[in-house]
């Protein structure tokens, strides 16, 4: 005689209530509602959480699992496999959710993951660094033979601006700006240049050619500005303005692009994998970089708007601190984090077991 | 995204009235909400937008485990090659072409948007009296005929008694041939068999 549905579920509910009893307390441990329900419940968090043992929570735990197994092998009523389903699936992500957040995870992520990443990614950095470089170049140059040249990027009035911003004549920038203008300015370029970043990181999941033409676009409306104003006899000007934030806005939209690139390569020669597979393992490997390109732009923007933009100092000292930044920069990401203290990559998923809200187990021992 | 749209006028009016600062507030809040709005929520317990929550939905990694940031980051990034070319037409062709309805952001990151908590279709099977079937029975069979009186309190009547009908090679009897409701009340009688009660 097998055992009937009945007979299963009235030998095994108590560990099935266990288990429920424990995912609630700790759950609710884990978002209180509101203050008042805070307070109410701290006493009552705090008597539950103590009272699970987190190794009898994984053997309970193990044991839903083989009694979900069970009930679907011998297809017992859909509301014993529910009940079974939600259960193990709430357990699941309380076991087995990521705890190494926070500012251990920060450190990590700026004094070695990310600036190794940007070396193992250097095939995709090279390509991205040319695409912006080389329409830079060549825009600037055939701007710098021809300012009218410059409308073939821009319309006229922005033209103008340009002038009007960079030229001698005029409201010099910065100088009449007062401190609540700096941060208009600074809100201004993160919106922007941290947009602009994003798209040549995005762009890239068409197999690379978006992040190909993001990059080129924005490496040719530079160039046509630079090639513009110096044309025009506003170089210094210009010039003194974009080489210290550059140094980390340039940077950055090369690394977003070779990001981007990244995602594009693994769809188009996926490799041993499937094309999906291979994508994913690129999106996560390249999320590294992205946040590392995040921060330097934060950085770039608040140099753009209180720094580059400040008129009382004068151009030889924006050069020099300019060239320490470049190189600032450029030695971060060569040098930083070498050698490898950690034989893991940066991809290896660091799910940690047992990570609720209790000390720390490891799921070892059967229940 | 109406959400969004309601923050931004709000904050808009609010920080309208402090000049420039203000306006760099509302332009770094503005940023904030086109790019790291979902990441923020997705990140905390619930792992739903306040939209998604409304709708029932949330987002979890493809093996279930609650959504990670790079996860989040990566979907949320790639929300603007789903916007490409316009009105997030990609990210639509995308959804319409995969059984999962994942659009391309979820793809990358592999995450899933799920509903969040189970629907219960199953309620309590009406009483009747237990009754051993006429033959043994597969487990398929057997589960077929749970999940029917479980149903019970979904289905109209007419419709239950239509479904047992199928089953009539069990529940026909001799002396009443052609009498539905008694069949019903047969193969619930069998569903109290199958799970246990004898």
């Amino acid at each position: 005689m097998t055992m009937t549905p009945l007979q299963f579920e009235s030998r095994q509910h108590a560990r099935w209530d266990e288990l429920e009893q424990a995912l609630a307390a700790i759950e609710t441990g884990r978002k209180p509602k509101t203050k008042a329900a805070k307070e109410d419940k701290a006493a009552k968090r705090a008597a539950a959480a103590s009272a699970i043992d987190p190794a009898h929570f994984a053997a309970l735990y193990r044991a839903a699992c083989e009694d979900l197994a069970l009930a679907r092998s011998r297809a017992y009523p859909v509301h014993l496999t529910t009940r079974l389903e939600d259960l193990t699936a709430r357990a699941h992500q309380l076991i087995y959710r990521r705890s190494d957040y926070g500012l251990a995870r920060l450190k990590r992520l700026a004094l070695i993951d990310f600036p190794q990443a940007v070396r193992a990614h250097w095939r995709y950095l090279l390509v991205a660094g040319v695409v912006f470089t080389l329409p830079l170049f060549l825009i600037g140059i055939a701007t710098y033979a021809d300012p009218g040249f410059v409308l073939s990027m821009h319309d006229a009035d922005t033209a103008r601006q340009y002038d009007h911003m960079y030229g001698p004549g005029s409201e010099p920038l910065g100088r009449e700006r007062g401190a609540d203008s700096d941060w208009m300015m600074f809100g201004h370029y993160i919106m922007n240049n941290i947009g602009i970043a994003f798209r040549c990181f995005a762009g890239g999941v068409f197999g690379g050619l978006g992040s190909l033409f993001f990059l080129a676009y924005n490496g040719a409306a530079a160039g046509s500005v630079a090639g513009y104003l110096t044309a025009r006899g506003h170089g210094e000007a210009f010039y003194s303005f974009v080489v210290t934030h550059g140094a980390f806005e340039l940077t950055a939209i090369v690394i977003s692009g070779a990001a981007g690139l990244r995602l594009g390569h693994a769809l188009l020669a996926p490799g041993r994998r499937t094309r999906l597979e291979a994508l994913k393992l690129a999106a996560s490997e390249a999320a590294v970089l992205v946040y590392g390109t995040i921060a330097l732009l934060v950085i770039a923007a608040a140099l753009e708007a209180f720094w580059s933009s400040a008129r009382w100092v004068g151009p030889a000292v924006k050069y020099g601190v300019g060239a320490a930044c470049w190189a600032l920069v450029i030695g971060y990401l060569t040098a930083q984090g070498r050698p490898a203290r950690h034989a893991a990559p940066s991809s290896a998923p660091t799910s940690t077991p047992m990570s609720i809200p209790m000390s720390t187990t490891r799921t070892g021992h059967a229940g | 995204m109406s959400i969004r749209a309601l923050i931004l006028l709000i904050a808009s009016i609010v920080l309208g009235t402090m000049h420039r600062l203000g306006g760099a507030l509302f332009l770094i809040l503005l940023f904030g909400v086109e790019w790291f709005y979902p990441v923020l929520f997705e990140l905390m317990p619930g792992s739903a937008t306040p939209g998604k929550r409304a709708l029932g939905l949330k987002v979890v990694m493809d093996s279930g485990l609650p959504i990670t940031p790079a996860a989040s980051l990566v979907r949320n990034l790639l929300r603007a090659a789903d916007f490409l070319p316009f009105l997030y037409a990609f990210g639509l062709v995308a959804m319409l072409l995969r059984p999962d309805f994942k659009r391309i952001g979820d793809l990358a990151a592999g995450t899933l948007v799920v509903h969040a908590g189970s629907v219960r279709l199953h309620g309590a099977m009406p009483e009747a009296a237990p009754r051993a079937p006429a033959r043994a029975l597969s487990t398929e069979e057997q589960a077929a005929i749970v999940a029917w009186a479980g149903r019970a309190t979904r289905l109209t009547a007419a419709r239950h008694d239509e479904l047992a009908q199928l089953a009539a090679p069990l529940t026909r009897s001799a002396s009443r041939p052609a009498d539905t409701a008694h069949a019903t009340e047969q193969l619930l009688g069998i569903a109290h068999w199958i799970v246990g009660r004898r």
